[in-house]
């Protein structure tokens, strides 16, 4: 395991002070001062700031936790697309000030502008501030330069969002077991959004970042599937669930940009400050 | 088998169906307005998709279907549930079928024009600039803040700019005067868009099945669409052809995006200079056949005809 979550090693001559520290974490010899990495998620997403602080502990430094509350209220934007690039400053209300060109990399879990955001428009113009508001949140976000993971798309802010029966098509098409779907327009309107997974059958949630696959133990046939249908979903980070009746025999169950990370544990934080520190320093 | 679906009256469906039947290709029409007359159920078995769409008496094999061009109005807000209340089960059957029935387009082997997917690029202007320049288009020098000192700097920087809005949400583009500048307090609490004029000749390209039929716009509003409240007078249409560059540009660009069919809004400046608005994922085309006389619904209808998708999503999903 640790062989595979080599770390980088290239800042070494410009910053004499960065080696890996001994100890249980593994700790990344980078920091630049010039350069910053965000953490951007809702103050409500557990998995979020847990990895804020696993990724801090391992040393990816200077992080900044970003919470969809933070930019909700007062927060000042300039966001500029022209032939030159893709520019960005957010300050916030309480001063901090994150610009493009400073920033090499984000974990992306921001879901929605908060509804926080809403509070001040009236009421008949909410409908089209928040079309407005998802619009610039997805064009900004965007522009973020750098390893950002996942990256926005119009179908979810933090990585694609399919209904299930996309997910079960696209799962099939991976090459992962999937169970039969059927829907009706006949059937209740939240039919088509039920769990795939029989009664007492047990599950798996596992989670594949950029190729690696963490979570569990499974054949490496399902693993390299739950691979193959993060990449045809532009995903970097996919939470993949999987149901078994017993014999060990998995099943695709649902999938989703957001999963609980603490369930990759620290090998998953290890592989992912390692991919925002090397996009950093390329 | 075609499956056409909106609104029959409605120009741009009521012509593409006009231009299918004149090709002597088998269709079904879907119209929106009798949902309650229809039924849809799919199967995912193995990857294979299975399934029925009834349509008043008549059931088809989801299967026998192979193009779609779904051209349908928010369900929400047809006149059928006018009079329902918000937890009718009309009302929420028709929902139900909807979403049924474009759960299956997005996945079916059939050529859709277009599918949901692709043409949700669309739902942030900003967001598709950023991959329209990716393919080497120029985009107007924009602004997007909620701070107004910044609007007028670049306002003085660039003499002449519009406003509208980031979203798909349809808004009739303004030049910002000093009749606004009070007015710019509004935008703190909400980002606003606000882009550098650019001067030049309108062009709306229509790209179809390999195919591109190009519109030069003249008037003097600022938004075309509204010629007449805006500078008096309608905007005149006329075809133009493009370079063969600039037709494998924009045949380049609506593939990219996945659309099998597109509007982009293009300008062209007294330099020569190309520059793209946007990519309309769901043209309604119409307003420049009408005025231009070019067969762009024949052009949508012979690219059904085919079943044949161009678009690098739609082939994979067929494989």
């Amino acid at each position: 395991m640790r062989g595979r979550n080599r770390l980088p090693v290239t800042p070494k001559k410009k910053n004499p002070r960065a080696s890996l520290v001994t100890g249980q974490a593994w700790r990344l010899p980078f920091s630049g001062a010039n350069d910053m990495w965000l953490v951007l998620c809702s103050t409500s997403d557990p998995a979020g700031l847990w990895a804020y602080q696993g990724l801090r502990q391992l040393g990816v430094a200077p992080l900044e936790l970003v919470t969809a509350e933070s930019l909700a209220d007062g927060t000042r934007w300039e966001h500029r697309l022209d032939d030159s690039g893709i520019h960005l400053k957010i300050t916030l209300p309480d001063g901090r000030m994150f610009c493009s060109s400073r920033i090499r990399g984000a974990l992306n879990r921001l879901l929605g502008p908060s509804p926080e955001a809403l509070r001040r428009g009236v009421p008949s113009d909410r409908e089209y501030a928040q079309a407005e508001l998802f619009a610039f949140y997805l064009s900004w976000l965007n522009g973020l330069p750098g390893e950002v993971i996942n990256r926005p798309t119009p179908q979810g802010l933090s990585g694609r969002w399919f209904p299930l029966s996309e997910w079960v098509y696209r799962a099939s098409r991976a090459g992962l077991p999937t169970p039969a779907y059927r829907l009706n327009g006949r059937d209740a309107p939240d039919q088509g959004y039920q769990s795939l997974v029989p009664d007492g059958a047990v599950t798996l949630s596992l989670i594949t970042l950029r190729g690696e696959v963490f979570g569990g133990l499974v054949p490496e046939g399902i693993k390299r599937a739950c691979g193959r249908l993060a990449e045809e979903a532009g995903a970097d980070i996919l939470g993949v669930e999987l149901y078994s009746n017993g014999n060990y025999e998995w099943t695709f169950a649902s999938a989703t940009a957001t999963p609980d990370l603490s369930r990759g544990g620290m090998p998953l934080l290890q592989h992912l400050a390692q991919i925002l520190t090397q996009g950093a320093q390329s | 088998m075609i499956l056409l679906c909106g609104i029959p009256s409605e120009t741009p469906l009521r012509m593409v169906t006009s231009r299918v039947e004149e090709v002597g290709a088998p269709y079904v029409m879907l119209n929106q307005r009798r949902f309650a007359e229809c039924e849809i159920w799919f199967e995912l078995n193995h990857g294979e998709i299975t399934g029925e769409l009834r349509i008043a008496d008549d059931v088809y094999k989801l299967r026998e279907f192979t193009a779609v061009y779904p051209r349908m109005m928010d369900d929400r807000f047809l006149p059928e549930l006018s009079d329902e209340p918000p937890d009718s089960p009309l009302r929420s059957y028709c929902r139900s079928f909807h979403d049924t029935l474009i759960r299956w387009m997005e996945i079916t082997p059939a050529l859709v024009v277009n599918r949901c997917a692709p043409m949700a690029s669309n739902s942030s202007k900003p967001y598709q600039a950023q991959l329209i320049r990716e393919h080497g288009f120029l985009i107007p020098e924009t602004l997007i803040t909620n701070d107004p000192e910044l609007v007028r700097d670049f306002r003085a920087k660039h003499g002449r700019i519009i406003y509208k809005s980031i979203s798909a949400v349809r808004s009739i583009v303004q030049v910002l005067g000093d009749e606004d500048d009070e007015r710019l307090e509004c935008i703190r609490w909400c980002p606003t868009q606000f882009q550098a004029f650019v001067d030049g000749t309108n062009l709306r390209v229509h790209t179809i099945g390999g195919e591109a039929f190009a519109t030069a716009v003249r008037s003097e509003a600022t938004d075309y669409r509204y010629a007449t409240s805006q500078a008096g007078e309608p905007a005149a249409l006329r075809e133009v052809v493009l370079s063969d560059e600039l037709k494998e540009q924009c045949l380049q660009l609506s593939k990219s995006l996945g659309l099998e069919f597109a509007g982009i809004d293009l300008k062209v400046t007294p330099d020569d200079e190309v520059y793209c608005f946007e990519v309309n994922p769901s043209p309604a085309f119409s307003y420049y056949e009408g005025n231009a006389g070019q067969p762009i619904s024949a052009g949508v209808a012979r690219h059904l005809a085919s079943g044949l998708a161009i678009c690098d999503r739609a082939v994979r999903s067929q494989n």
